[in-house]
């Protein structure tokens, strides 16, 4: 058999994909499920985990990974392959994960109707953002077109604000979108200090006594059950209590996340995570012995305090890094939805500050899978995961040189198309006339 | 019993009161035409002049005659005060008080829609801010408590106003006697007085720092008219008010030291040079505020230090707030030293009683006495000419002195008297006897050691019991007496529970012989009455416990920073010879990116580019493996603003300007550096269709405002189209200001310039009326809002506008056309992509954002690739922040063009260096590495518009703004330097001082549709 004739090439199938998706008015199509298995040759593979294997091959079937090796030291027989694709001089990447996100919660900021992420109440952990996921968000094409592919989702506002979900990003709706449903629970702890005025919070200790008291009912809850009459709240958060589920703490000051570690203790939580952690390089002895991982604030950040060193939020992962500590990038701020397509970016930065390059991979990867508990079937260029996956023309972290050629999730090669390009190629071609 | 002298005296007094001349008198005329003299004092006629044991002699209100004891002659009728090792001092005054004014409260009614007019009913000014008719003398009452207390620190005259509003109006000087108002009443109109707080007005208009700025100018402007015109269409009271007070001494309350010289810029332009109320950080800006020529109104509130005990806790305050309370106390001697002519105010304390504590800090720190006292007493009299009858002792000017136990910043000085206008208030009765001392009292035959101790006013006893016990140990026991001191007459109880007395034995009786022997009856508990006496054995030692730690500090002024605050200068850097060796220079000329190339800047300018050049006396920057670029410019940026980036109250506010009010503070501007910004477009907000004027600076960190603007350069303007201006994101509660949609918008345009238009045609008819129908006609109003509109006709100021949907923007070039001008920039115009073409036509260059969309529905169809578009099509294309975070990493937003569209690398710098220094006209000078243009460069660790450069050094006219090695050296340095002063705030705690809680320092970041300060 002719080996050339299985190879396609990459420029063929975004020609395709254009030609294929000139309707406007909807989102792009989920693909269908992989029959074939695919072999990636000759690429940059950058593993996720902190290894790279300069000339690789990947094979993937049934949407998993068979093969990730480098080139030079294995066998392959093209025959065992139906499509053979070579991406010498071009890099393959796990699809990035992006944690604490809004996508598919919201669609437009200011619109109100399009917002379903921050409902009413002070408590309210039994509200999922699951079901309100919006597997056809026009935003969520824009940010696998970067590398994005999968993300946790996340409700806003409230001291707890709910349960999240894990999802990926080619699905026809909520169910197919689900990759860990009901992963965790969220508390947005409260503020020592009013972020807007500078001035203490006179009411921080009768803030964190109610939330005390509310934890402490839901443990009780959770010794018994069953119960004739249900609480919803605290049906929703047995999990915290019997390892199901995360508690993910949202907080930024070193006082603050001390506070709350040692309340997570306090009420037998087994899995804990820090969210935003800006000061956590601060205690990282402490959260190490604690078992808390940390979700790093937004990298493309002002420094919170007038005198910190003007690069610090783009120097804390190299600290963070530095202590042992595990962590990974989070997105959540001004425009976050849409900003989702710029995490490949933020991890980027903290390598013109500290890092390596497979390092800061591996904040939006294989460390980020590891804290929301999906570290066993992705996160990672390994065999035997997913094969969530996508190819660059070059190096991805770096917006000069990402651009995404093909993306697979699941093995599913992916429709990369979306609103922007579309008119881009409209108003190209009215131009070109 | 101070009490109880008072309230006889003050009785008396205001029998006295009640002769003034226009009174009628009920009972006996009592006119009282004696002399008082006061001898053998230490007097200070004025500031300057002492004369020791001097005489004072005063009658009926006035000083009569002052000199040494032994020249003058006390005249026969006089009651003698012999004073001797007392000193007098003329009494204090305070001209920046609300003494006896009614409160002014904001009325609490909610509102529901905005409130464009005034709700002050009457012949006055369209604004309610504006209220020059309001005059204090005729609102003024006295109010003898507060007077008391400002009597208590030596002060006998005061200047008072209603401190509310804008243009508020003049002010009263009075006295500080608790008498008829008339009586007290020096004069009812000395001074005018302006601030740029709004007050207590409900009307929407200003909303903003510059806001108030435009609407002084307008006013004075409306003044000007009023007073140029006859046969005016219209009477105006507050305009009438203001030309009738123009004459009067002009008094600008400011909120930090910045406002100064906006208030000073304003006074320039209608030649009023203010008096400045500052708030007592004059020292960060000192030479800029000397150059303003303006006397300054100076509180000693210094800020509390903070409990820093909580190291966490300690991490949010900033330096800069650290280093304000540190060098608080500082401010009045370097002033001083400045040769700055200045009074000193009690405005802002907490407390008044911390006056004298506060002031003899500064007096500590560098402020001589006699700067002092001169602040106290002749300059604040002289600012408000007055100084004809206070200030000083001189004859015929009020009897208006203070008697004291010492000089008057002694820290152990007591005030004894008041005197105002002739009349005596006594603060502390130097009458009062000093019976403090160890003392035998003996009842019957039981004698008891008496210690007598505390305050002179209230002292208090105690006895003390000497026991053996059984094993021979000595041990004392005290008990307390209860002293009760009234003129000689003294009563002492006290139960020695002894086998004398079980029971409180009560005792009185009389002090004699200069407190030596007390002697009376007193009582047991049984009833038996008794004799008794206490002689004086010897005095009681002073406790020297409380050492005076303050002693310890040094003259030497603390060191400052420009600004001053962490990562500031030690001095205001200037200009280098820098030589940068072996780079990669991105010209962005034709010659484009040249390898292994050194460039030379001198004197503020890019001397030369070549390969090997040497300089003498050069600053060598080896730039190998480095790139060197021009540097970024940020055509939208809202950093370094003061109280306000949006003046949203109007439809259309052309009047206001953001050059007005440039915050040279913020440490954005240094965080931008980093970024390898040098220089911004500082653009009004988005919230109205014609917003106002911006700012073009460089970021020159540690200068002031006005030297970081730009000069001789054309003005800019914010135009804004869409949701932000009709409102759409604001609320049910606003839909009243039109417009509400953008069919409105256009009209708005259209109504806004056709009215420039006919204002420009009154304004030439009638300079072409003859003399004499000139005469009973009127000139048109100057109108701030109308002038700038004709700037833009004129095409002196040219457009920034915000701008997303198509339609809007070619409404708003079918506009332009139509009234003859351009739009010279569309920005953020994520649509630009669609009308490219129309934009090209019409001339108008797009800055964008790289990828921002989702966040509103108009920005739906936003794409990245909107720049490439444009770009293509032959607009000059800028990438902007709008944004204090995006802004430092420009050249990041710069790259996703090369992602997005497939842009060129050297075009894509250019989108954030040349491109907008095209769209601002400042290409001629910026933009581009060329000889001849300014040093405004950045040298990069790697290729600019990868994600892994990062900023070496910015330079802005040769001097190094950013030097990455040095801001590592600069973090350490401030985080000392901090420490030190945490260690320093920490002793005020532990000697027992006064803290206050830590406070963060969130900076607030102003975005296109912020509102509000």
């Amino acid at each position: 058999m002719n080996k050339t004739k299985h190879i396609i090439l990459l420029a063929l199938i975004i020609n395709f994909q254009f030609l294929i998706s000139n309707s406007f008015a909807q989102v792009e199509t989920p693909a269908p499920a992989q029959t074939k298995s695919i072999l990636l040759m000759n690429g940059v593979a950058h593993l996720g985990n902190g290894n790279l294997i300069e000339n690789s091959v990947i094979a993937f079937k049934e949407g998993k990974l068979t093969m990730v090796a480098d080139a030079r030291v294995v066998k392959i027989d093209p025959k065992a392959f139906d499509t053979i694709i070579n991406i010498q001089g071009k890099h393959v990447y796990p699809g990035f994960i992006a944690p604490n996100s809004t996508l598919g919660l919201v669609e437009i900021d200011a619109v109100r109707a399009t917002e379903d992420m921050n409902e009413t109440g002070n408590f309210t952990p039994h509200v999922r953002s699951l079901i309100a996921y919006n597997a056809e968000s026009k935003i969520t094409t824009t940010v696998r077109s970067n590398g994005v592919l999968m993300a946790q989702i996340t409700p806003r506002g409230n001291t707890v604000s709910g349960t999240s979900s894990i999802v990926q990003f080619d699905a026809w709706n909520w169910e197919d979108a689900a990759y860990k449903k009901d992963d965790g629970i969220h508390v947005n702890w409260h503020r020592m200090y009013n972020p807007w005025t500078g001035k203490a919070n006179e009411k921080y200790s009768e803030n964190v006594n109610e939330l005390k008291t509310f934890f402490a009912d839901a443990l009780a809850y959770s010794k018994v059950a069953e119960y004739p009459e249900k609480n919803l709240r605290f049906e929703s958060m047995r999990g915290l209590f019997n390892g199901a589920q995360t508690l993910y703490i949202h907080t930024n000051y070193v006082k603050e996340i001390t506070d709350a570690v040692y309340f997570a203790k306090a009420y037998d939580i087994k899995k804990v995570v820090l969210v935003g952690g800006y000061d956590a390089w601060m205690v990282a002895d402490m959260l190490k012995d604690n078992n808390v991982s940390v979700m790093l604030k937004r990298v493309h950040d002002l420094p919170i305090n007038q005198d910190d060193d003007v690069y610090l939020p783009y120097k804390l992962p190299k600290k963070l890094m530095d202590t042992g500590v595990l962590f990974c990038l989070e997105n959540a701020g001004d425009m976050e939805a849409m900003n989702t397509r710029n995490l490949p970016f933020l991890a980027g930065t903290t390598v013109a500050y500290g890092l390596t390059k497979e390092q800061a991979l591996q904040l939006i990867t294989l460390n980020t899978a590891k804290i929301l508990g999906i570290d066993a079937t992705c996160g990672s260029l390994e065999p035997g995961k997913d094969a969530t996956l996508f190819i660059s023309t070059g190096d991805a972290l770096d917006m000069k040189t990402n651009n995404v050629e093909q993306a697979f999730i699941q093995g599913r090669a992916i429709d990369l198309d979306n609103h922007q390009k579309k008119l881009f190629k409209k108003y190209s071609e009215k131009y070109a006339k | 019993m101070i009490r109880f002298i008072l309230v006889s005296f003050l009785l008396g007094s205001f029998i006295f009161a009640k002769a003034q001349e226009t009174f009628i008198t009920n009972g006996t005329k009592n006119k009282i035409q004696n002399y008082y003299a006061f001898k053998n004092a230490t007097i200070f006629v004025d500031y300057q002049t002492k004369i020791e044991n001097g005489v004072l002699i005063i009658k009926e209100r006035k000083v009569v005659e002052v000199g040494t004891t032994s020249a003058v002659k006390i005249p026969a009728n006089a009651v003698v005060y012999d004073l001797k090792g007392k000193f007098i001092y003329p009494s204090l005054i305070d001209i920046y008080t609300d003494y006896g004014m009614p409160k002014v409260e904001k009325d609490g009614k909610s509102r529901f829609s905005q409130q464009f007019e005034t709700e002050k009913k009457g012949a006055y000014n369209w604004n309610q801010a504006v209220h020059p008719e309001v005059e204090s003398g005729q609102l003024f009452t006295v109010e003898d408590k507060k007077a008391e207390e400002l009597r208590k620190l030596g002060f006998g005259t005061v200047l008072t106003h209603q401190q509310d509003g804008i243009v508020r109006g003049t002010s009263a000087l009075v006295t500080l006697a608790n008498d008829q108002a008339n009586q007290v009443m020096i004069n009812d109109k000395v001074a005018s007085h302006l601030s740029f707080n709004k007050g207590s007005s409900t009307q929407d208009y200003p909303g903003s720092l510059m806001g108030s700025i435009a609407l002084i100018r307008q006013t004075y402007y409306d003044v000007d008219w009023y007073f140029n015109n006859k046969n005016l269409p219209e009477y105006n009271i507050s305009l009438a008010k203001m030309m009738e007070n123009w004459e009067l001494p002009s008094i600008f309350e400011v909120q930090d030291k910045l406002d100064i010289l906006r208030a000073d810029k304003i006074g320039d332009e209608f030649e009023m040079q203010y008096i400045f109320k500052g708030v007592g950080d004059e020292y960060e800006r000192i030479s800029e505020i000397k150059a303003t020529g303006g006397k300054l109104i100076v509180p000693v509130n210094y800020p509390e230090a903070y409990d820093v005990a909580d190291p966490y806790a300690a991490m949010l305050v900033p330096f800069s707030d650290l280093k304000k309370w540190e060098m608080a106390p500082y401010n009045l001697g370097i002033i001083a030293k400045n040769q700055v002519d200045f009074a000193i105010t009690t405005a802002g304390l907490k407390e008044t009683k911390i006056f004298f504590e506060n002031l003899r800090k500064a007096i500590k720190n560098s402020l001589s006495e006699q700067d002092a006292l001169k602040a106290l007493t002749y300059s604040p009299a002289n600012f408000v000419k007055a100084y004809d009858k206070v200030g000083s002792l001189e004859k015929d000017k009020l009897a208006n002195f203070i008697i004291t136990s010492s000089n008057l910043f002694d820290e152990k000085n007591i005030v004894y008297e008041n005197w105002i206008k002739g009349t005596k208030y006594i603060i502390n009765d130097y009458n009062i006897l000093d019976i403090r001392g160890n003392y035998n009292l003996k009842i019957a035959e039981k004698v008891y050691a008496l210690k007598v101790k505390g305050e002179l006013e209230s002292p208090s006893g105690e006895i003390q019991f000497i026991n053996k016990n059984d094993s021979g140990k000595v041990d004392t026991t005290n008990i307390s007496v209860n002293i009760k001191l009234q003129t000689n007459n003294i009563s002492l109880n006290f139960n020695p529970n002894d086998d004398f007395s079980k029971n409180t034995i009560r005792l009185s009786g009389y002090v004699n012989y200069n407190t030596v022997i007390w002697e009376g009856k007193g009582q047991l508990a049984s009833g038996e009455w008794l004799n008794w006496s206490a002689i004086k054995g010897e005095k009681l030692k002073e406790d020297k416990t409380k050492t005076d730690t303050t002693k310890t500090d040094t003259i030497i002024v603390p060191k400052m920073y420009y600004p001053n605050m962490s990562f500031g200068f030690d001095s205001i850097p200037k200009a280098e010879t820098i030589l940068i060796k072996n780079t990669t220079v991105w010209t962005n000329e034709a010659e484009g990116i040249l390898k292994n190339t050194d460039v030379l800047l001198k004197d503020g300018k890019i001397v030369q580019i070549g390969k090997d050049l040497v300089a003498d006396s050069a600053l060598v920057v080896d730039g190998t493996n480095k790139h060197l670029t021009a540097g970024i410019i940020d055509e939208h940026s809202h950093i370094a603003i003061s109280r306000g980036v949006n003046e949203c109250t109007q439809a259309v506010t052309a009047e206001v300007s953001i050059a007005d009010v440039v915050d040279c503070d913020d440490i954005n501007i240094y965080r931008q550096l980093a970024g390898g910004v040098v220089a911004s477009q500082l653009l009004h907000g988005s919230c109205n269709p014609i917003g106002g004027q911006s700012a073009l600076i460089k970021l020159k960190w540690g200068s002031s405002p006005e030297e970081m603007k730009i000069k001789d350069t054309d003005g800019f303007i914010k135009f804004a189209l869409g949701e932000n201006v009709k409102q759409s994101n604001w609320g049910a509660f606003n839909r009243s200001r039109f417009p509400q949609t953008r069919m409105g918008v256009e009209q708005v345009y259209y109504d806004a310039f056709i009215r420039a238009k006919e204002y420009q045609n009154a304004w030439n008819a009638f300079a072409t009326l003859p003399p004499k129908v000139k005469e009973t006609s009127y000139a048109p109003r100057i109108d701030l809002e109308m002038e700038t509109l004709n700037e833009i006709l004129n095409k002196e100021r040219f457009i920034s506008c915000h701008s997303y949907v198509q339609s809007e923007i070619n409404m708003l070039m079918h506009v332009a056309d139509s009234m003859d001008f351009r739009v010279n920039t569309f920005t953020h115009i994520l649509e630009g992509y669609k009308v490219a073409d129309k934009m090209k036509a019409h001339g108008a260059g797009g800055s964008t954002f790289s990828d921002w969309w989702a966040y509103k529905f108009e920005v739906n169809d936003a794409i990245p690739y909107n720049a490439a578009i444009m770009n293509k099509q032959g607009i000059v294309t800028a990438i902007n922040s709008d944004d204090a975070e995006m802004g430092r990493r420009l050249n990041q937003e710069a790259a996703k063009s090369v992602k997005y569209g497939e842009m060129s690398e050297e075009d894509a710098l250019k989108m954030v260096t040349l491109n907008p220094a095209k769209l601002l006209h400042l290409d001629n000078q910026m933009g581009s590495i060329k000889v001849g243009k300014s040093a405004d460069v950045v040298l990069w660790t790697a290729n600019p518009l990868s994600i892994y450069a990062t900023v070496d050094k910015t330079i802005i006219e040769g001097v190094i703004y950013f030097d990455r090695a040095n801001d590592e050296l600069l973090q350490k340095k401030f985080a000392a330097e901090k420490n030190v002063l945490i260690e320093k705030m920490l002793d005020v705690k532990k000697n027992g001082g006064k803290t206050q809680k830590p406070q963060a320092k969130p900076k607030q970041l102003y975005h296109c549709d912020t509102v509000g300060e």
